[in-house]
């Protein structure tokens, strides 16, 4: 019965992903006039116009051409780029490591330290740090990212620090890891922002956790305190944030785009940015599709996981 | 950040519906609005928005200049005809910051409550059904839950161009379905009330059960919901005009202030500190408010549940 | 005669041939017009420079651009943003090209190029002897029809095709290994300028663009679109002791800003098109060189002669009259440019500088449209983010335009927009322009059948003077002819033209040999051959 909860799950993540396909496929039926002279502009040379045409399907049925759209984009022939010409696979396989570097770098920071974080206040329940801590993380979760990256820029790049580079300039041919340096502020940016979700949703279960019935014996049988919170209540509470875990980092799918177009952080966010100026509709659907897969995937993971890890719902399953 | 955003968020994961209120009508509609304003969060948060509201409305009538007057060479730091200095184009940072507020605040507000109606409906019409059109209904809810918000305003702008009225659509397009899950958890339970059922059995018409019934029921959740999306909305669209899909220039507007004067920030940083911090107090401010109301709402819950 | 090159002859030659009047016939007359007289040429003779002396051979010299993307590409033929075109001018060579300093166009390839016969429609070219490709092939006649046949590719133009669609391509012959006969489908004097472009570069017969093969200073080694491209010199290259370095990197940046924190950190040692408001951040560091150079690229306001309101030229010379051109500079430019008088081709021998300089007149202006009936002016400016400074004089205009009453609505679109169905015909828009002779610029922009006439100017009197011109070897004959044309763009035509934009390069006190260029073409016409690391 479990495996049919996920199997459920996993087939409503799929179902969602084929609707969403379906509408970001209309984006091209939207285009003004004839899509393939809207895509290309002045570099509507005949051969161009005739290239697109036949990359978009146009002349066919739009069924078809939405059958063949897809079937590129499941056999990874995205097609080439309406403003550049290059396969956008090309164009992006580098860009997407960058942002994956980007995201990964954040979450590995984020997690762990929003865990602490909520564990931490959740031990220190209504005095000043749990306060003060509470109205910070108030404080930043209501910023927008690109508020908190200025004023990253202008606290550790150019106005009081010098510490790190407000561009995220990386040399020919380098990747985000060969120069560590330029993911530091983009990063801290992404961590500062989801940090508040994440740990608030720790402390309050782990709250719970610590006025258990199951924490207060392990307390009265004289554990040491230290082990009753790492080794007992902290894994009990961690379920909940399982969720909000993997929410926040599908999150960061999005996030990513207005961050890396601050700090022009060569990633697929900033690419999108740039292929919405052009109208480089290929770039634009591929990566469209890149975060809503990402978004769905993050989401059935955190499902499954949850499912798993659920004592009760692994009863109800059954 | 909310417990609101928290539990629609593992709502949405989980897609069982969370309860968030045990709405009690005899309380009285305002009973919640008087609670969080004793909370001393949402009278900050009030009187930041308050503040900037002020700014935003009356700024263009104290502006010192016009916004798209020069008054001296570009970047020119502070003094003088200037005095937060003059902008990339050689116009007067403070006039612009104050003519460039409205914007931001009508667009949000309207794509919220675009957002708000929608969603609101959406969600009091799969409640109430609870059968083929919930289903249809929560189905396109998670298409739209897929893309990050951003990304799907970038996708319409990309086909249709920068318009202010895409953004608003699409900014509340992408709360609708947000909003909508919370509505609908707040009122799944409300139309098993009983006043519902006698509802029914009197014979009265579906849609005045679901608006006139149901609707005054989930207004306290409703309200915490305005006062998030509100915020998101903020972000969302000062950060489109900061990505130069929004306002275009010449307009006078602080999403675009930041994005026209951000590669002159080492020489001139005002141009774009003042709408940063602008923009940075206001979603703090709907915030608080929020968090207010949230917090009173937790308090109600609390009595209910005693 | 003649099209000599500097090197055998010198300028003094042509000054002679000139002067002379003389037995060179209409082919001296030419040399003297196009090569530019010798005031001129001393007034473009760049600041003193670093010799050749100064440098110590050997070193990798990195120049930041921006501009390039995904579609970069080394075909000589085909180059289109600013790092392409930088590659170009490294790889390959033209048969003659204008200077940087714009004074004259020099021979690069071709020791000669004339007229036959005292008639502009048939043009001989003759080789310099001994030129080499990169891949040890001489350079023939063969390889000359091969490339211009390329560029004229009816299938497939190449981007000189506008500026010589008039060839006969069919029509080329080879009069022997050297010499090359190319007719024209109509006399134009104008043809060794038009032909002379960076974008008309002689490719062998057996051109491959994946591995190009080109007669310039560096030879090809790797191109990564978007990213980097890497040349090594060419040690049998033509210009003996060029070029200094051993290898040249150019290095895609997306952002301007990019590039300068690049050029501070120390990752490239020079650039090209510095961001205005950087100018005198970059002029204070004592590591680094600013180089402003003076241009005649232009950035006009585009009305269409044949719409409304624009059609009534009352209300042209009204708009005309709306532009402070002094504060356009100072604000779009932050200073970095001068005013101009809604004249093109500003290095031209012929350029009309004698008609007065238009000046802001709010009260004239008012008083035309009045005429025109037009006291509530109302327009539509279309702009976009096509060029550094457009969309800020856009919005420059529109504020200055209120003084007379009339209201200009800047309309930002993306440029997908800007350049698709409605281009060319947006009643109002924006435009820009490179360095270009008159003629060659008319070429382009201002007759009816020019790839790119915006203003839809048609103008039968206009159109007999250039034919005339065109027709025209003597040098003072046809000026006057091209100034009567230019009063009548000045008068009549569709152009509002504020200012020339200064180009500035920036680079590192390592290195020398950066002149200045007056052509737009930024690090002196990209000659990054006289470029060498100081001893």
């Amino acid at each position: 019965m479990l495996t049919r909860l996920i199997l459920r799950r996993l087939a409503l993540g799929l179902l969602t992903l084929w609707l969403v396909s379906l509408l970001v496929f209309a984006a091209t039926l939207a285009l003004p006039g004839d899509a393939a002279q809207a895509i290309l502009g002045r570099e509507a040379t005949p051969e161009r116009l005739a290239a697109l045409r036949d990359q978009l399907h146009l002349d066919e049925p739009v069924v078809t051409q939405y059958l063949k759209w897809l079937g590129g984009i499941l056999t990874g022939d995205l097609g080439n780029s309406a403003a550049t010409q290059q396969p956008v696979s090309e164009l992006l396989s580098d860009r997407v490591g960058n942002s994956l570097f980007l995201v990964v770098v954040s979450a590995v920071v984020a997690v762990p330290l929003s865990i602490f974080v909520g564990v931490w206040t959740a031990m220190r329940r209504d005095r000043a740090p749990d306060h003060i801590v509470s109205t910070g993380s108030l404080i930043l979760a209501s910023l927008p990212e690109f508020v908190i990256g200025i004023a990253l820029i202008l606290l550790f790049a150019t106005e009081v620090f010098h510490a790190f580079p407000a561009v995220s300039l990386l040399g020919p041919g380098e990747k985000a890891w060969d120069d560590p340096k330029v993911v530091v502020l983009p990063a801290a940016t992404l961590v500062l922002a989801v940090v508040p979700y994440i740990s608030r949703i720790m402390r309050g279960s782990m709250v719970e956790v610590l006025e258990s019935e199951y924490v207060t014996m392990a307390t009265l049988k004289g554990l040491p305190r230290r082990t009753v919170i790492w080794r007992h209540a902290v894994p009990n509470a961690i379920v909940p944030a399982i969720q909000v875990t993997a929410l926040q980092l599908a999150y960061l799918a999005g996030g990513v785009v207005v961050v890396e177009f601050v700090f022009s952080y060569p990633g697929i966010g900033a690419a999108l940015v740039e292929a919405v100026g052009n109208r480089d509709m290929p770039v634009v659907q591929t990566v469209t599709m890149l975060a809503a897969g990402i978004y769905v995937g993050l989401n059935i993971l955190a499902d499954v996981a949850t499912i798993l890890v659920t004592p009760k719902l692994r009863t109800a399953a059954r | 950040m909310t417990d609101q955003t928290v539990d629609s968020a593992l709502d949405l994961a989980l897609d069982q519906p969370v309860a968030l209120v045990e709405a009690a009508p005899a309380r009285g509609r305002f009973a919640l609005v008087r609670d969080a304003l004793r909370l001393g969060r949402t009278r900050v948060g009030l009187a930041i928005v308050a503040l900037i509201v002020l700014i935003a409305l009356v700024g263009p009538l104290v502006a010192p200049h016009s916004p798209t007057e020069f008054v001296g060479i570009p970047n020119s730091p502070p003094g003088g005809e200037a005095a937060f200095g003059t902008d990339a184009l050689g116009r007067d940072v403070l006039s612009r910051f104050l003519h460039g507020g409205i914007t931001v605040l009508w667009l949000s507000a309207a794509a919220t409550l675009l957002g708000m109606v929608v969603g609101t409906v959406v969600g009091l019409v799969a409640a109430y059904s609870r059968n083929w059109l919930d289903d249809v209904l929560m189905r396109g809810n998670d298409v739209l839950l897929a893309f990050p918000q951003i990304i799907f305003v970038l996708l319409a702008v990309s086909a249709l161009g920068p318009k202010l009225w895409l953004i608003v659509l699409t900014v509340g397009l992408t709360h609708a379905p947000r909003v909508a899950r919370v509505i609908r958890g707040a009122a799944l339970e409300v139309v098993e009330r009983d006043f519902v059922k006698s509802a029914e059995v009197v014979g009265e018409e579906r849609w005045r059960i679901v608006f006139a019934e149901v609707l005054p029921n989930v207004t306290s959740p409703l309200l915490v919901e305005l006062g998030l999306r509100m915020t998101y909305s903020i972000g969302l669209v000062a950060g489109i005009s900061f990505l130069g899909f929004g306002l275009q220039p010449p307009s006078a507007d602080w999403g675009l202030m930041i994005n026209e004067n951000r590669l002159s920030i080492t020489v001139q940083p005002w141009a774009v500190l003042l709408p940063v911090i602008a923009i940075g107090l206001l979603t703090i401010g709907t915030n608080l408010v929020t968090d207010g109301l949230s917090r009173a709402l937790a308090g109600i819950d609390r009595k209910a549940d005693s | 005669m003649v099209w000599l090159d500097e090197e055998l002859t010198r300028r003094q030659v042509i000054r002679a041939g000139a002067a002379g009047g003389l037995a060179l016939g209409a082919g001296g007359a030419l040399a003297g017009c196009f090569g530019g007289d010798d005031d001129s040429a001393n007034n473009g003779a760049p600041a003193p420079q670093a010799q050749p002396g100064d440098f110590r051979p050997g070193g990798t010299l990195r120049i930041g651009a921006t501009g390039g993307g995904a579609e970069d590409t080394v075909d000589g033929q085909k180059p289109t943003s600013d790092p392409d075109i930088m590659r170009t001018w490294q790889l390959f060579e033209p048969l003659a090209v204008r200077n940087a300093a714009f004074t004259k166009l020099e021979m690069v390839l071709a020791e000669s190029l004339e007229a036959e016969k005292g008639k502009a429609d048939t043009w001989t070219v003759r080789l310099k002897p001994d030129l080499e490709f990169h891949n040890g092939k001489t350079v023939t006649a063969d390889d000359v029809i091969f490339s211009l046949q390329r560029i004229l590719d009816p299938k497939d133009p190449k981007v000189g095709a506008a500026s010589i669609g008039y060839v006969d391509a069919k029509g080329l012959k080879k009069m022997d290994a050297r010499t090359v006969r190319i007719p024209l489908k109509f006399a134009n004097s104008s043809f060794p300028e038009d032909l002379g472009q960076y974008f008309n570069n002689i490719v062998p017969t057996d051109f491959d663009p994946k591995n190009p093969v080109g007669t310039g200073a560096f030879k090809y080694k790797s191109l990564k679109p978007g990213e980097q491209s890497t040349f090594v010199r060419f040690p049998n290259y033509w210009r003996k002791g060029e070029p200094y370095v051993d290898e040249l990197v150019i290095i895609d940046f997306t952002e301007p800003t990019a590039k300068v924190n690049a050029l501070v950190g120390g990752q490239v040692e020079a650039i090209n098109n510095v961001p205005f408001s950087q100018v005198s951040s970059l002029q204070g560091n004592g590591n680094l060189k600013v180089v402003i150079s003076e241009t005649g690229s232009w950035q006009p306001f585009t009305m269409r002669v044949d719409a409304d309101p624009f059609k009534d030229n009352r209300v042209r010379q009204a708009m005309r009259l709306l532009v402070d051109r002094d504060q356009m500079v100072q604000q779009v430019l932050s200073g970095q440019g001068r005013i101009a008088n809604d004249l093109y081709a500003p290095y031209d021998d012929c350029y009309a500088k004698d008609l007065p300089q238009r000046k802001q007149d709010l009260e004239q202006a008012k008083s035309l449209l009045k005429q025109a009936g037009q006291s509530d002016l109302r327009v539509e400016l279309v702009t976009g983010d096509i060029f550094r400074g457009v969309v800020e004089a856009a919005q420059v205009f529109a504020e200055q335009a209120k003084g007379a009453g009339v209201e200009v609505k800047v309309r930002k679109v993306d440029t997908g927009t800007f350049y698709g169905d409605n281009y060319l015909s947006w009643p109002f828009a924006q435009d820009f322009w490179a360095t270009r002779t008159y003629l060659t610029q008319v070429a382009q922009g201002s007759l009816p059948d020019s790839p790119f006439n915006e203003t839809h100017w048609d103008d039968k009197e206009f159109q007999s003077l250039i034919r005339q011109a065109r027709g025209e070897l003597d040098e003072d004959k046809r000026c006057e002819l091209l100034k009567e044309a230019q009063k009548l763009e000045y008068d009549k035509g569709g152009y509002i033209i504020p200012y020339f934009s200064n180009s500035v390069d920036a680079h590192s006190s390592k290195i020398g040999g950066i002149q200045e260029a007056k052509s737009g073409f930024t690090l002196g016409n990209y000659q990054l051959r006289s470029v060498g690391f100081l001893k």
